[in-house]
């Protein structure tokens, strides 16, 4: 997917109310079950199971299966196509900056 | 810092305290191999103001990753200032048209050499307020996507 591929994607899959708020659940919590997530919920257990899908396949959730459940959580990287220059270069130079810090370490213990 | 500015731009800025001589962290600045060794390897870097230099980095769609700068000012052990020039029209978010200026500036500090970067020049876009906030975290951009998810969800139904 290019670029703008990816972003649309991620759009697409947050934008049906139902699915975002089941996204946004399962970022308010560490792992989450489907069964916990239609407990709290008005649709069905197999409604949740397709908009897990959904955002499974725009890289918002992973999931992790444990015996007969499986765990989902949000995908720290998901939202990353989202982001524009501003926030790439405020990780991008605090990185750099701890970059330096050790190199000036090495060169002036 | 800069006055010239556009008032419509902003700003990265990063400060921090050093436990090294300013002489140290020019060097660190202002060699091309150490420079390599923290930042990223440039090509054809000299600290001479009108030197241009390159960054590589990665590509998006029709911007090849070139980041094409051009040194602006040079104030041995307190100064260091390039242009930082990339991206492409046809890009939005990470690649999109980049005109920025990088500006390193070192003052002394009680307990070793302040380091203030400041990267400025960032235009954001009008339409671009949803995404814009991404660095405060999850759950806040999860709120303002609301905006642009509503427009598409309503898109669907027409």
């Amino acid at each position: 997917m290019t670029e703008a591929e990816t972003i649309t994607a991620v759009m697409r899959a947050l934008a049906d109310p139902t699915r975002r708020a089941v996204f946004e659940r399962i970022v308010n919590c560490d792992e989450i079950t489907v069964v916990e997530l239609t407990r709290g919920s008005s649709v069905t257990q197999g409604a949740i199971s397709q908009h897990l899908k959904s955002l499974k396949q725009a890289g918002l959730v992973c999931e992790r299966p444990e015996g007969r459940n499986v765990f989902y959580r949000a995908e720290p990287r998901g939202l990353e196509p989202l982001a524009d220059w501003m926030s790439h270069y405020g990780v991008f130079w605090r990185d750099r900056f701890a970059n330096l810090r050790n190199l000036l370490k090495d060169i002036d213990p | 810092m800069n006055k010239a500015v556009n008032p419509e731009t902003q700003a990265i800025v990063v400060d921090e305290i050093f436990p090294h001589a300013p002489q140290v962290i020019w060097k660190a600045l202002t060699s091309g191999d150490l420079i390599g060794r923290w930042l990223m390897a440039p090509s054809g870097f000299q600290p001479v103001v009108g030197n241009r230099f390159t960054f590589q980095t990665r590509p998006a769609g029709e911007w090849d990753g070139t980041i094409h700068c051009e040194v602006l000012e040079v104030v041995p052990h307190e100064r260091l200032s390039y242009a930082w020039k990339g991206g492409h029209a046809s890009n939005e978010g990470y690649g999109a048209k980049l005109e920025t200026v990088v500006t390193f500036t070192l003052s002394q500090a009680e307990t070793g050499t302040r380091l203030r970067l400041v990267h400025s020049g960032f235009v954001l876009p009008k339409n671009d307020t949803a995404y814009r906030k991404m660095s405060e975290g999850w759950k806040d951009v999860v709120r303002k996507l609301d905006v642009v998810a509503a427009e598409q969800a309503s898109q669907k139904l027409n």
